[in-house]
């Protein structure tokens, strides 16, 4: 926005807000003559009550102590008409249409669709904000039948994998009513902040208008059980649960600002206004000493706003509820491998049951084999839907399984180590030393040149990262910025905007694809130096578990390069990567063959060798080392080099 | 937009009978075992954006989507039936789970009953569910008969 345009805003604020005051006065004196004492005004603004946090949090003011915007993109959430930019003619349009004697459609009265403020209000001024007309609330009363509110946990909806947009996962709040009677939180009420995204946006839309605030965003209240379907059944993420301390008046302060915010829209961004920063402007509300959305401006990444939370002394507790194929997998592992096959063949016939190699099985492992098989075709259905076999083989296992005395389905548990709210943080910082070796194959000229080289990443997490807290197999990393310095010269060495890659095993009960993505800006050696190129790359294939913790991996990539010494705008490669990514106890080891053949024979392939050494949680020591070798099998005498990187970094991770 | 999908869920809900009401954002039940539903849920949008979809945006069920507000917590026991049908099958012959304790506390059981309405689906699962083909309002009418003949439940049933 430009200066000029700057000016006529202001000047359009000023005149906006010098008729407002006008009005609102000449109001104030109108209602003021039947119910709205005269010192009211007065009194709030002898102690300029619009400055106050509360006031601020209620309506997402954010602001420097002089201007103000407020987050809300809604009309319908200000009173004042220049609300959104001034709490003070907001605080003032409140207090006025309060008295408001208009009682004809009581639900839209301002008392009962801002009653968070009402109340606050009603404490900050209990002298002069009196003699209120009644107004009843009929809407209100029956939704607080719905949320009654005595306590709140935060949900936390892990890393799902082969889903881009899941990948960082979500946030939710979950309000519980005082009576813990019923022993279940699915009659709880799910408090979730999403945008409201149209059916025929595909992928690519739904980032571009998710990064750049083309969608609105809006609160729902639904009961708990729904997203317990949603995430551990249909998308098959784990559910982590964390009890807040919040007292109930703290909480009943959060619902009644709930109430508030009710269809109104603010602009969705996906990085920073998501999700998860609402929900920290409701638990501000709740407990007004909170300073949780101040720690986020660049990005708010679930996991990250959840360790903010625990960091401020909120959380009590964690509970977990595994996926539905976390719970297969879990029990799968009780299983020999030709029970496991058993298993596959009960899922596509349940009379097996009836055989004697199933009847012979200890009775123990033979529920776990029901249990098994029986979760399998759910999820199945869950993928394909309905068919005929699958709904008789389950009714099928559902009777035997009734049939077993105290049935016992015991389901996962998890280690303190997979906590996801324990991982390293999602921005990285790395200080790297290396050596970079060129050898000219055709004149057999070498050189050697080191190098320092500075690296930042705005999230989330790699392969290659510290992996406790995170699933295994999920890369995905978004921003990521590196600079080359060599004796004689800095360059920008890597721009990444986006790398994915989602190593999924295959086995014989699951079958997903393993796939990667990234595109950006890298240096490539060609024709004797380094240059500056851009490049989309994508990936699929295969990726298997052949011992535990350990992920080979097989997949055809192609190539689309910007390259100044190429002759195309775009030259077209296809290619191949594959292999072996190792956890260990003290870290994790990465090798990998890859390579690429051009449209215009252009040769590159490629041998990387990583080891990354975690420093506890938010630092680590890697090693890095990358041979490449190149040639055009046009003209192999000309262009053959062979390169290779030896690196040793430092990784410090922050948000 | 908004209107456009809330309107494409009412119209998905209301143009299905209460026991075929879509899963995701209706009242009904998406990937169940049982007769009644067609084709994976729509949750596409859902799953997607961390998302909304549907037409009870705040909790507030009404007629249209095969839910009714009855009581505290706003589903009646058929209409708590109808929801998680899927998982009560399945709690009711394994003998325990949430998908019981929410359907009993939506059919008014008091907490010192509970166990005994798990005890009872359990014992009853092949009357309650004679074949895969069962509907949730079906069930729900077995359960009703079931609830009267047993001393300690029969006070819940209507």
């Amino acid at each position: 926005m430009n200066n000029s345009t700057l000016t006529w805003l202001n000047i359009a604020t000023f005149l906006l807000s010098f008729i407002f005051v006008s009005f609102t006065s000449n109001a104030a004196e109108h209602t003021a003559s039947t119910t709205m004492p005269k010192k009211l005004l007065i009194n709030a603004t002898k102690i300029e009550l619009w400055k106050d946090k509360e006031w601020l949090n209620l309506l997402h003011y954010k602001g420097d102590g002089n201007s103000y915007l407020s987050q809300v993109d809604d009309p319908r959430f200000f009173n004042a008409p220049d609300g959104k930019s001034s709490p003070q003619n907001e605080l003032i349009a409140s207090l006025t249409s309060f008295y408001n004697t208009d009682l004809s459609e009581p639900d839209n009265h301002t008392q009962c669709r801002f009653i968070a403020r009402l109340h606050w209000l009603q404490k900050q001024l209990p002298d002069s904000l009196t003699q209120l007309p009644t107004v009843n609330c009929p809407q209100y009363n029956d939704w607080r039948k719905l949320v009654p509110g005595h306590k709140a946990s935060l949900i936390f909806p892990a890393y799902h994998l082969n889903s881009p947009s899941s990948m960082f996962g979500h946030t939710l709040l979950r309000i519980d009513p005082a009576d813990d009677t019923s022993n279940s939180s699915w009659l709880s009420m799910a408090v979730n902040f999403g945008a409201n995204i149209q059916a025929s946006d595909n992928s690519i839309a739904f980032a571009i208008k998710g990064l750049a605030g083309g969608y609105s965003g809006t609160f729902i209240v639904t009961p708990y059980f729904k997203k317990i379907k949603e995430y551990n059944r249909e998308e098959n993420r784990d559910i982590w649960e964390y009890p807040l301390n919040l007292t109930p008046q703290e909480t009943e302060r959060m619902v009644l600002h709930l109430w508030e915010l009710k269809d109104i829209n603010f602009d969705y961004y996906f990085f920073d206004e998501n999700c998860s920063y609402r929900l920290l402007e409701l638990l501000e509300v709740a407990r007004p000493s909170l300073t949780l959305t101040q720690q986020f401006g660049l990005t708010a990444i679930p996991i990250d706003t959840v360790r903010s939370i625990d960091q401020a002394g909120l959380i009590t507790g964690t509970l977990y509820r595994p996926s539905q194929a976390t719970n297969i997998n879990h029990l799968l592992e009780q299983l020999t491998n030709s029970q496991k096959s058993l298993v596959l063949q009960i899922a596509r016939d349940a009379d097996t049951i009836n055989t004697d190699t199933f009847k012979h099985i200890d009775p123990a492992k033979q529920s776990i084999m029901l249990d098994a098989a029986y979760r399998y075709l759910r999820f199945q259905q869950n993928d394909e839907g309905r068919t005929e076999s699958n709904a008789k083989n389950s009714f099928a296992l559902l009777q035997a399984i009734n049939k077993v005395p105290d049935f016992k389905s015991p389901e996962a548990s998890y280690s303190a180590h997979q906590k996801p709210e324990k991982g390293h943080l999602s921005k990285r910082l790395d200080i790297i030393a290396g050596n970079n070796r060129v050898k000219n194959k055709a004149s057999n000229e070498e050189t050697n040149r080191e190098y320092a080289q500075l690296q930042f990443r705005m999230s989330f997490h790699s392969l290659d990262d510290n992996i406790d807290g995170f699933l295994e197999g999920a890369q995905i990393n978004i921003g990521s910025i590196s600079a080359r310095a060599y004796k004689d010269e800095v360059q920008l060495q890597q721009l990444d905007f986006i790398d994915i890659f989602s190593l999924s095993p295959r086995n014989a009960f699951f079958q997903p694809l393993s796939w990667r993505v990234y595109t950006g800006l890298e240096q490539q050696f060609i024709n004797g130096r380094e240059h500056l190129t851009g490049h989309v790359t994508a990936g699929a294939g295969v990726a298997y578990t052949p011992w535990s913790r350990g992920y080979f991996y097989a997949l055809a990539t192609t190539r689309f390069e910007s390259n100044s010494q190429f002759s195309r705008a775009l030259e077209p490669a296809l290619g191949y990567s594959t292999g072996l990514l190792q956890h260990f106890s003290f870290g994790t080891t990465q090798f990998e063959f890859s390579g690429e053949a051009f449209l215009n024979n252009e040769i590159r392939q490629r041998l990387k060798l990583i080891h990354n050494v975690p420093l506890g949680r938010n630092h680590s020591l890697q090693f890095h080392l990358n041979f490449q070798r190149q040639r055009n099998s046009q003209s192999p005498s000309q262009s053959h080099f062979e390169t290779s990187d030896a690196q040793l970094s430092y990784r410090y991770f922050y948000h | 937009m908004k209107k456009i999908t809330a309107g494409t869920f009412l119209l998905l809900a209301s143009s299905s009978a209460f026991a075929v009401a879509p899963g995701g954002g209706g009242c009904g039940w998406g990937n169940a075992l049982f007769e009644g539903q067609s084709g994976p849920a729509p949750h596409i949008l859902a799953v997607t954006t961390n998302g909304t979809s549907g037409n009870n945006t705040f909790g507030m069920t009404s007629g249209t989507n095969g839910c009714s507000v009855s009581g505290k917590i706003g589903y009646s026991g058929q209409s708590m039936l109808a929801s998680v049908m899927d998982e009560f099958s399945e709690d009711a012959a394994k003998g325990e789970g949430e998908a019981l304790t929410a359907v009993s506390v939506a059919m008014g059981v008091q907490p010192e009953d509970r166990a005994k309405f798990a005890q009872l689906t359990h014992d009853n699962f092949n009357t309650l569910f004679p074949n895969q083909d069962v509907t949730a309002e079906q069930v729900y009418n077995s359960l009703q008969q079931v609830m009267k003949a047993d001393a300690q439940l029969s006070k819940y049933a209507i």
